[in-house]
């Protein structure tokens, strides 16, 4: 909508959500339409606001990590890594390398599966039904593999403060193995029936447009941020989990040539990211060590010292912080948590104004929100 | 000469008297060709389309109502029939969907399903379904402008756009066929082509074929069919001026969406695609022979497969790829469609005058 | 910078052409999905509640979580479960039996509307009782069919009485053999 001369017409308001196929989850965009073009755009959260982080305070330490999988139910793993992470710290706990090394392929896989989510909502969202199913017929390999070893699709509730809950079981390393080899021959599908389409081109390309400087400056992290050229990686910057003896490079975006941060840079670095996980899955696999997979007796009450302690971690959706404060008690004091869907968040505004009412769809399922974890 | 003689040759089938009496022949025939030609057709693509999608999709698509899920599209269609209506629905919406119903069906008197089944075959008849469109596409953008929902809004703003971004496109097209045939009406356009595929229109030489491309991609413009459906199906609107009906509109609503697509696809084979052609001089031999109702079901056997097949391509087509923005819709029948329309337009008829020189 | 008619032409053409090969290559993407030679051909849809599905509950992973069984004979009564449940979905009453050893569990429920099938209490579960069946379809239309009861049932007071004697007799036993 840069050069061409549009029509001005009378504003009109629209008010859409919080129920809408348009977004992403349970919103509210209260927006001025000139005509078919957005000019301002207000957003309203808070449809799924479930009170996470008091409920912890009521929740034994063990008890606690099955809510921490609910902070984003499209990747659980997260928000229990950061958590374990934060009580680790605090507690002075070890983890074995195996645990680690488990804890790095769950990740690796939830990311990936949150990944595949969000083609999936790119792909509902410019209408190509064939790229949903195709989609989600290969995440579901991935669901499989948590069930495999964890006994849940979802919630996977397997992480514990100083490793694991159980050993992995049989046959694991070698699907992720078969799995990443099977994810090759998949991207190079999905290039060639979604990515290099023309229409889809079309639709994402100088869509929502984030520069590098409103990056910062919004604190936009993750996927979002690499595709705007903003380089930044928890993996690279703070190691944890044992990602600095993994070789790998973070995909970042050149913003030199043609892309400039829009839609269509936000997919192509989410594929690009499928691909760097699918490598570091593979690296993790084939070198896994043996040992114990938890420094502390399963089922035993853990007793947290007095303290405090901020990790993060990155999530598939960027940088996901956690706050821990204990007090020696049976309960955490206060957990917090900050989401880079909250980030995400505040950029729409100014990433609609100016777009195509058509077009709002694609912008927001091309940030990847998860309005679970904003709302919390 | 009557276009409704070929009616009462089935009414004798039946064993009733004949009758020649215009007025009761053409409501009679007009009734026939919706119920027992549309209305299958249109289960048997809803069904078709399900079952392909499903199967591109590594899905398994309808199988309940019937063996395989043959029953399924009859199902919702009497399901739809059951329902109550949602809302209240103002006078000015039923009037303009009233409007949009009659505009479309109007068509069916224009509708060629055979050489013996041409209803009205004038010089103009090419044009008529093309002027009905155009009605239609009005009509919808009145309808969802009358239903004060912002997807009825929207949804009806767009179809408007979309039909008259594509209809110059898809008359130049039109053109580019008359020039061949030296006629717009239907026995004229299908007399000069084969059954064999290397005689249809389309093949006759290349600038025939970009037409007969030209023609499809701007139809799906003109009527709104995926994959350039953004007015009616794009996630923003939510269904779009169809968001608001229910029930029996619904009903209505959709079998005009797919009459529409229907009639094009119709349309198109009779056009570039050899039509009702036979091949062996079957029509000559059942025609001497005097088998006429054999003769009909035989022609209307071939132009509904060559019409089920063009609509499966564009099914498949519409499946796997996005759909497109409107106004990149509408950029794209004015910069790509038209001037290869018009290319199209100027070969042909080059192509023409040679012939004649020559 | 005007670019001359000849190159926006080339570029034009260019471009149709290549639009129309990136949809034509992504409509031939799903043709093997239709013709039998590949491994691609077969459905991927798991028809649930029909016999043809593939999936069975003996299928499933050997740590699936699915409806949660407490083995009463076993359960302890110890009320672990109870409160690391981080949804308060078992509610456990148990009372001392003939000795300090046996533990009469007169109600053990779990509420399965509320359970979240996190697994912690089979993980806190000392002697082992409480375990994840592979039971999954568990939906009921009612809301009362979703407590599984798996107590012993409750304790007449004529027989907490006869027990609080047996449990006297047995420590008088005791005393009197030290």
């Amino acid at each position: 909508m840069s050069s061409r001369e549009i029509l001005k017409t009378e504003l009109a308001k629209l008010a859409l959500g919080p129920f809408d196929s348009a977004l992403p989850g349970p919103l509210r965009l209260q927006m001025e339409l000139d005509g078919e073009v957005i000019v301002s755009a207000k957003v309203e959260t808070g449809f799924i606001h479930r009170g996470l982080e008091k409920a912890f305070e009521r929740q034994r330490w063990i008890a606690s990590i099955s809510y921490a999988d609910r902070l984003d139910p499209d990747g659980p793993i997260f928000g229990e890594l950061a958590l374990c992470l934060a009580v680790e710290e605090i507690a002075q706990l070890t983890v074995p390398p195996r645990a680690e090394q488990v804890r790095v392929l769950l990740s690796e896989l939830g990311r990936i599966s949150c990944h595949m989510e969000y083609l999936v909502r790119v792909a509902r969202a410019v209408g190509s039904d064939t790229m949903i199913h195709y989609v989600l017929r290969d995440r579901e390999k991935i669901l499989d593999l948590f069930e495999l070893t964890t006994g849940a699709r979802y919630s996977i509730n397997f992480l514990r403060f100083g490793g694991i809950q159980a050993d992995i079981t049989e046959g694991f390393i070698e699907r992720i193995l078969e799995l990443s080899e099977l994810f090759r021959i998949r991207v190079k599908e999905y290039n060639d029936l979604f990515t290099y389409n023309h229409a889809f081109i079309q639709r994402t390309q100088g869509v929502g447009t984030l520069s590098s400087k409103r990056v910062r400056e919004l604190g936009v992290t993750g996927p979002n941020a690499r595709a705007a050229g903003f380089s930044a990686d928890i993996r690279k910057i703070h190691p944890y989990s044992g990602y600095d003896k993994i070789d790998f490079e973070v995909p970042v975006a050149d913003l030199r040539g043609l892309r400039s941060g829009d839609a269509n840079d936000r997919f192509l670095l989410r594929l690009r990211e499928i691909a760097v996980s699918t490598e570091i899955l593979r690296q993790v696999a084939e070198n896994i060590s043996d040992g114990a997979f938890c420094s502390r007796k399963q089922g035993q009450e853990i007793k947290v010292p007095a303290g405090e302690a901020y990790v993060r971690v990155e999530s598939a959706r960027g940088l996901l912080g956690c706050h821990v404060a204990a007090d020696g008690g049976p309960m955490p004091a206060r957990i917090q948590f900050r989401t880079p869907s909250h980030a995400h968040l505040a950029a729409i505004p100014e990433l609609l104004s100016g777009t195509r009412l058509e077009d709002l769809p694609v912008v927001l399922s091309s940030l990847g929100l998860g309005v679970a974890e904003a709302d919390r | 000469m009557n276009a409704f003689l070929w009616v009462s040759s089935w009414l004798e089938g039946f064993g009733l008297e004949q009758v020649e009496s215009i007025w009761i022949l053409a409501p009679l025939g007009l009734i026939f060709i919706f119920l027992f030609i549309i209305v299958p057709s249109s289960m048997i693509v809803a069904y078709l389309d399900r079952k392909v999608t499903a199967d591109f999709q590594a899905r398994v698509g309808p199988n309940r109502a019937g063996p395989a899920g043959v029953f399924q599209s009859w199902a919702d269609f009497f399901k739809l029939l059951q329902k109550d209506r949602n809302s209240e629905v103002s006078w000015s919406e039923e009037l303009w969907l009233a409007i949009h119903t009659m505009a479309l069906y109007s068509t069916v008197a224009v509708l060629p399903l055979g050489s013996l089944m041409l209803l009205v075959d004038t010089d103009m008849s090419v044009f008529l379904p093309f002027w009905a469109a155009l009605v239609v596409a009005l009509g919808t953008m009145l309808l969802g402008l009358s239903q004060k929902t912002v997807a009825g809004w929207y949804g009806g703003i767009r179809v408007a756009t979309q039909a008259i971004s594509g209809a110059f496109p898809a008359l130049v097209a039109m053109i580019c066929v008359g020039l061949r045939a030296g006629s717009f009406r239907w026995s004229g356009l299908v007399a000069i082509q084969g059954a064999a595929p290397l005689s249809w229109t389309a093949f006759s030489n290349p600038f025939q074929f970009i037409a007969l491309i030209v023609f499809l991609v701007s139809g799906l413009v003109l009527l709104a069919i995926p994959p350039m459906d953004a007015a009616l199906s794009s996630p923003d609107v939510s269904g779009g001026v169809a968001a608001h009906l229910s029930g029996r509109r619904l009903v209505l609503f959709k079998m005009g969406r797919f009459y529409s697509f229907y009639l094009w696809a119709v349309i198109a084979s009779v056009l570039f695609l050899g039509g009702w052609k036979l091949p062996f001089e079957i029509s000559e031999n059942l025609l001497e022979q005097g088998k006429i109702q054999l003769l009909h079901f035989l022609e209307l056997c071939c132009l509904m497969t060559k019409s089920l097949i063009l609509i499966l391509l564009v099914i498949w087509g519409a499946r796997v790829n996005p759909r497109t923005r409107v106004d990149q819709i509408t950029d794209f029948a004015w910069t790509v469609l038209s001037p290869f329309a018009l290319f199209a337009l100027i070969g042909a008829s080059l192509v023409a005058g040679w012939g004649v020189l020559s | 910078m005007r670019r001359s008619v000849f190159s926006s032409v080339v570029s034009y053409a260019k471009d149709v052409i290549w639009g129309m090969r990136s949809i034509f290559k992504s409509c031939l993407t799903a043709i093997p999905y239709l013709s039998g030679k590949h491994d691609l051909t077969k459905e991927v849809t798991e028809q649930y509640p029909d016999p043809i599905s593939s999936k069975t509950p003996d299928d499933l992973p050997p740590r699936s979580r699915g409806m949660l069984n407490n083995d009463i004979e076993r359960c302890s009564g110890c009320r672990d479960c109870e409160a690391y449940c981080p949804v308060t979905c078992i509610r456990v009453e148990a009372e001392p039996a003939t000795d300090e050893t046996q533990i009469w569990v007169s109600i053990f429920d779990i509420d399965f509307s509320k359970c979240m099938f996190c697994g912690i209490c089979t993980e806190v579960c000392a002697p082992g009782s409480l375990r994840h069946t592979r039971i999954y379809g568990g939906a009921s239309p009612r809301l009362s069919d979703m407590v599984a009861s798996f107590g012993r049932g409750p304790v007449t007071e004529t027989q907490r009485a006869k027990w609080a004697e047996r449990r006297k007799q047995i420590e008088d036993e005791k005393v009197r053999l030290i």
